[in-house]
């Protein structure tokens, strides 16, 4: 099968191309009519709303990646990070450029996202591929401490197991989008003690900081700005009023409270 | 089917990292990218460097698989073969389980974005062969096949398997402890104590050191689909970087080489190959290749160049040799032909042009290598090289293997392969002399750290102590040596006794009677020695008192008992007729190189104004500043060459050589005997020729075309016709040659249906081409250890034909050295010891009771041994820096120096130090190791100032002119005094 990969370079290509976009944008702004300064103006509107549905893919990449769903994940990996990378462009053109305003965290965010994203590919990729051949102390004589604390996790898993998915093995076991919604204590408890095995295992503690929590923080930061998304859509629909601050409500909106 | 594994052999793994060569060519990897890879265990109680290589451990509970968040899973295993393996086109490259595996076995492509593993290469296994590092690791150490029946197999030869399932994941692959161990601990080696926790260099495992491939990536067919890649011819013929001269088979597509292995039919070697004969093919692809021949046109040195065609280059080279020839004769012209050109050139196309222009001044390699040892040999034995076999019945089945300044498993990785394989199955002690714990060493029973340049007097006090305990083998003696006695009373009045040579040497009397003893006793001794025994100015003598020891224990002509100093070198001499033969009129200025430069500089003895040199004079000779600055002096340099390179920068004409199976040619000389013929089998790059049609071209044009024939510019013709007019290679032809699927034959054959012999000068044989009975090919038919004619030979250049101990002028304990009563630039003395007439220098041992350069030098704070010498496996000199996988295993030149040794200094691992002696200075890689007496450091040579990836100043900045043994004018390059400081 081939790999729907997206290279460096390309990727560098991708994200210049949106970043020529938006300085173009913002150097002659000035020069656009009125509607292109205003985030609620019906063609600002709808960008926005066309950036949100883009930045929605990489929801459906989670999904899919998750169940098995859509296709090849690596199809939808590329998706997502074409499609977050336009919504990007297109969500801080519906920005206008007010940047004192709350939402504008929302940019900040997405800002932080494609870096990290750009970083891990480009750059920590090579730390990864460093990673091979760096923990040779596991082949020295094992204590028996840890193996004692192992096999009684591992016993705990399998207990557990049992009631999650019966006669699943718990050596080649993960648990899946369809186990949080069917079990979710039951999932929640093996995750922890997943949790509890990494930590032995020393998974994160083996590599660097950078290495071992930038996707962490790019999946917690991704759904702090799906939030934040969410949160801007309620407000700017529901709450019109407080929004504007007395002034013009121009945009669409349901209620103006 | 049950479940597969690999099972790695600890005691057989020596680190020369052949598997991840075979890895990595296998499955097209690239720079950073790895399924496996040798570690260094360490082990903090003996200091032994366990080298250990690190692969996917097909876990029964694979941590990688459970952390992989995609849906179905990017890595699967299988139920019924238990192989663990990632699915590429599923893997989004997230990472997750390159954290996960707790043996760090999982790889990740950078490029690509997704991760790598080891999943036993299925493609092989369909094909009924084994996964591709399996199939060529030389040591033997990677077996593969059913878990079971390996278990199986380690149970019957009684091996302790590794236990290292510190996280309960089961993993399967099967690691034997080293043999007298148990979990990782200890017990059988033992060591002087020096060692105390061996570490690769930090700087080897940096990941900004593959930043430099990181621009072009690497040739093809790396990086490459592999499933595009399938070879439709396989052609045998063999590896010529280095001495041990494997077969090989080279795998095409059309015209495109796409994979080298080993000769899996090859009765001997049995398909094994070491990293640099697969680097073959980063030879064949290669970028830097010089490919059209070069004009100078800045300043000498300055690397300016024009392009030229091959007709204006030779005829310019031709003209400026009339010239030259007209105004100063014709020794004004030297040439200095290294390995690399090949046998066939060296002792063929270039000895004939040598002897239609009439030049003494022909040289190779020889005399910073070997020299010692071949003159050591022939006034012993009569000839040089042992007579002994790498097969079962012969070296096999020594009872006893004892290395001396030879690093086998790194300089000959195969044979060491076939020897510690034998060691192990045959329980044989082996027991390894060298002043760093060398891969050799961590394979050995014991290892004796000797200090640099005391050599000798290990060999003296160990026959000292055989004597005096009637150890000796007294018939062999008697019946096969000329002079033992003189030898043995000698010895005795010296009082070379262990007592003495353990303040000399640094190993304790005791030790040095128990070897003694042990080499005595055993069925059977093969003593090693080499490099670490030939660069010293006491190079012949020492090599003899080894020799002397050997046969007085009577490990001469026997199997499983010899003298082997590498390598046999086969007695190809193409001659010209003599009536067309140039009369020489002078004699060679010096036998080595380094003695020319009085010559290149000052015109003295006479003048030298021309050098075509086909090898890297400006990296290898010793004393760089002088050198560089005798080639500035001279009129004309011709350089033919793979690579461009720091001779070349020097060079007035630049032209480009083809290499292997580009030309045709033979392997180098080996161990073994062997004559390994290799086909020419591609085009050479761009406008690059062989080196015989560059030779014959070149002499077509000064007149020597009826000799130096067109037809000749076939090799296979050439050797058939010119090379093999003696006994002992007159049935090594082509036909022969070309009868054998491995491409080899052993000589002596005198003739094409003669049998190979396996051993030499056994009792009741006659030497090759020697009056029937004599056994041995010296003038009176035995071994010669002091005859009235050998006392002439070395009186002539004030030595004695019994081996009288001294060391080099620069020593830390101020032992006895040599005082050379001549400089370079006279011919008063003529060698004894060379063939053709040969200016030579006389010297006298001087005791060192009054003040000397030892003490004037420590004074000045060098206080340390310098030692250079070969780097690990995967380099050869310089032309393996130009191969992207060979600098990615070792990238920077580095100095070895012992923690106590850098703890004094404030030097901490990876920082860069300035190493200086007496004749220069560089600046290298700290590697701080506890595999290094703690006097002395060691810094490998092969790096050049002009290499592309990792480019470092020659370690012969540090090495000296003067400092050569008088009988075989060897350099000494492993004992000079040197201070260490930050860079």
């Amino acid at each position: 099968m081939r790999r729907l990969d997206i290279g460096d370079r390309l990727l560098a290509y991708l994200v210049f191309a949106a970043a020529v976009v938006l300085v173009t944008f913002f150097a002659f702004q000035r020069e656009l009519p009125r509607e292109w300064h205003l985030p609620g103006s019906p063609t600002l509107y709808l960008i926005g709303v066309a950036g949100t549905v883009l930045l929605c893919v990489s929801m459906v990449f989670v999904v899919t990646k998750r169940t098995g769903a859509g296709g090849s994940p690596l199809g939808w990996f590329s998706a997502h990070v074409v499609t977050a990378t336009l919504g990007g462009v297109l969500v801080t053109i519906h920005s206008a450029g007010f940047l004192r305003y709350a939402p504008a965290l929302l940019l900040v965010a997405l800002l932080v996202l494609v870096i990290l994203g750009v970083w891990a590919r480009v750059r920590l990729s090579k730390n990864m591929a460093a990673t091979f051949a760096s923990r040779e102390e596991s082949f020295s004589p094992p204590g028996s401490e840890n193996r004692e604390r192992l096999a009684r996790l591992i016993e705990e898993k399998e207990s557990l197991l049992s009631r999650i998915e019966p006669g699943a093995d718990e050596g080649v076991f993960s648990p899946r989008l369809k186990h949080w919604f069917s079990r979710p204590g039951l999932t929640l408890a093996y995750a922890r003690l997943i949790g509890r095995e990494n930590k032995l295992l020393g998974v994160r503690s083996g590599v660097s900081p950078a290495q071992a929590y930038w996707r962490i923080v790019h999946v917690v930061l991704a759904y702090l700005f799906i939030l934040g998304i969410v949160g801007h859509v309620v407000t700017v629909t529901f709450f019109a009023g407080y929004v504007s601050g007395g002034e013009e409500i121009y945009w669409w909106h349901l209620t103006k409270w | 089917m049950g479940k597969l594994a690999l099972m790695i052999d600890l005691e057989r793994c020596f680190g020369c990292k052949s598997c991840e060569a075979a890895c990595k060519q296998e499955h097209r990897l690239g720079p950073g990218q790895y399924r496996n890879k040798v570690v260094w265990l360490g082990d903090a109680s003996t200091g032994a460097p366990d080298f250990l290589t690190l692969t996917c451990q097909h876990c029964e509970r694979p941590a990688c698989l459970r952390a992989c968040p995609v849906h179905p899973k990017a890595i699967t295993k299988d139920p019924d073969t238990g192989v663990v393996e990632v699915h590429e086109a599923l893997c989004t490259g997230c990472g997750e389980c390159v954290m996960a595996c707790p043996y760090s076995a999982m790889g990740y492509d950078a490029q690509g974005h997704h991760s790598v593993k080891c999943d036993l290469c299925p493609e092989r296994r369909e094909k009924g062969l084994d996964p591709a590092c399996a199939e060529i690791c030389p040591g033997f150490a990677i077996s593969f096949g059913e878990r079971e029946d390996l278990l199986e197999k380690a149970h019957e030869e009684d091996r302790s398997l590794r236990d290292h399932d510190h996280f309960l994941l089961k993993p399967q692959t099967i690691y034997l402890e080293k043999i007298g161990r148990a979990n990782g601990r200890a017990n059988g080696v033992e060591s002087s104590g020096l060692c105390e926790k061996p570490s690769r260099p930090r700087f080897v495992e940096s990941p900004e050191a593959n930043g430099v491939f990181e621009e072009k990536g690497p040739a093809f067919p790396y990086l490459h689909d592999k499933k595009a890649l399938k070879a439709d011819r396989v052609v045998p013929g063999g590896c010529n970087f280095c001495f041990n001269c494997c077969s090989a088979k080279f795998h095409f597509q059309g015209d495109k080489l796409i994979n080298v292995t080993g000769n899996d039919e090859d009765p001997v070697l049995n398909g094994k190959i070491c990293p640099k004969a697969q680097f073959t093919l980063q030879l064949h692809h290669n970028e830097h290749r010089l490919e059209y021949p070069l004009k100078r046109v800045g300043r000498r040195g300055e690397n300016k160049f024009e392009r030229i065609t091959w007709e204006q280059a030779l005829d310019e080279i031709a003209a400026k040799l009339e010239v030259l020839r007209e105004r100063w004769g014709p020794e004004a012209l030297a040439m200095f032909v290294g390995t690399r050109t090949g046998l066939i050139t060296q002792k063929g196309y270039v000895r004939l042009f040598s002897q239609m222009w009439g030049t003494p001044n022909l040289q190779g390699t020889d005399p910073f290598c070997a020299a010692g040892k071949v003159v050591a040999y022939e006034v012993t034995h009569g000839i040089n090289g042992n007579g002994n076999s790498y097969t079962p019945g012969d070296i096999g089945s020594a009872g006893m293997y004892l290395y001396v300044g030879d690093n086998q498993a790194e300089t000959r990785p195969v044979y060491f392969g076939k020897v510690n394989d034998w060691r192990i199955r045959n329980k044989t002690k082996m027991v390894v002399v060298d002043p760093r714990y060398t891969a050799t060493a961590s394979k050995a029973d014991k290892w004796l750290a000797i200090r640099p340049g005391t050599d000798m007097a290990l060999g003296l006090a160990m026959a000292h102590h055989i004597f005096s305990e009637d150890l000796h083998d007294a018939r062999f003696c008697e019946e096969w040596v000329l002079g033992w006695e003189r030898w043995r009373d000698f010895i005795f009045e010296k009082g070379y006794s262990p007592d003495w040579a353990e303040a000399v040497t640094g190993i304790s009397a005791e030790d040095i009677r128990a070897l003694a003893g042990d080499v005595a006793r055993a069925d059977g001794c093969v003593i090693f020695g080499s490099r670490g025994l030939n660069q010293h100015t006491n190079s012949v003598q020492t090599n003899r008192a080894f020799m002397f020891v050997a046969a007085i224990t009577g490990n001469w002509g026997r199997r499983g008992g010899a003298y082997v100093n590498m390598t046999a070198g086969p007695p190809i001499a193409a001659n010209a007729p003599e009536e067309r033969r140039a009369k020489i009129r002078k004699p060679m200025v010096r036998r080595s190189p380094a003695g020319w430069l009085s010559a290149m500089r000052e015109g003295k003895p006479y003048p030298i104004k021309g050098l075509i040199t086909c090898n890297n004079p400006l990296a290898q000779w010793p004393g760089q500043d002088e050198a560089r600055a005798a080639f500035q002096a001279l009129d004309l340099i011709v350089h033919v060459e793979l690579f461009a390179n720091e001779t070349s920068a020097y060079a007035d004409y630049v032209l480009p050589a083809a290499g292997g199976i580009e030309k045709g040619e033979l392997g180098r000389t080996n161990d073994d005997r062997r004559i390994v013929w290799i086909d020419k089998m591609i085009d050479p790059p761009g406008e690059a020729k062989p080196d015989g049609w560059i030779w014959i071209e070149l002499g077509r044009r000064l007149g020597f075309g009826d000799v130096m024939k067109e037809e000749y510019k076939d090799p296979g013709k050439f050797w058939d016709e010119m090379c093999i007019d003696n006994d002992f290679l007159r049935g090594v032809t082509q036909k022969r040659l070309h009868s054998v699927p491995w491409r080899w034959v052993r000589f002596p054959v005198a003739s094409e249906d003669a049998p190979e012999q396996e051993t030499l000068y056994l009792e009741g044989t006659t030497a090759t081409g020697q009056p029937d009975g004599k056994r041995f090919p010296t003038p009176s038919g035995r071994l010669e250890f002091w005859t009235e004619a050998l006392e002439e030979k070395f009186s002539k250049v004030g030595l004695s034909a019994l081996p009288e101990f001294y060391s080099e002028k620069e020593n830390l304990l101020g032992l006895p050295y040599l005082e050379y009563e001549h400089e370079d630039d006279d011919l008063e003395v003529i060698s004894p010891f060379s063939k053709a007439p040969t200016g030579s220098r006389a010297a006298r041992i001087v005791q060192p009771d009054e003040e000397n350069l030892g003490d004037a030098l420590r004074r000045q704070g060098f206080e340390t041994t310098l030692i250079t010498g070969r780097p690990p496996a995967p380099h050869f000199h310089s032309w393996t820096h130009y191969f992207w996988q060979a600098q990615e295993m070792w990238p920077d030149l580095y100095c070895q120096m012992h923690p106590r040794k850098a703890g004094a200094l404030g030097i901490e691992d990876g920082e860069k130090v300035k190493v200086e002696t007496a004749h220069g200075a560089i600046e290298a890689m700290a590697w701080v190791n506890a595999g290094i007496r703690e006097d002395s450091v060691y810094v490998p040579i092969g790096w050049g100032e002009r290499q592309p990836y990792h480019p470092w100043r020659s370690v012969n900045f540090l090495t000296d002119v003067a400092q050569r043994d008088p009988c075989s004018d060897q350099t000494n390059l492993k004992s000079l005094l040197c201070r260490i400081t930050k860079a």
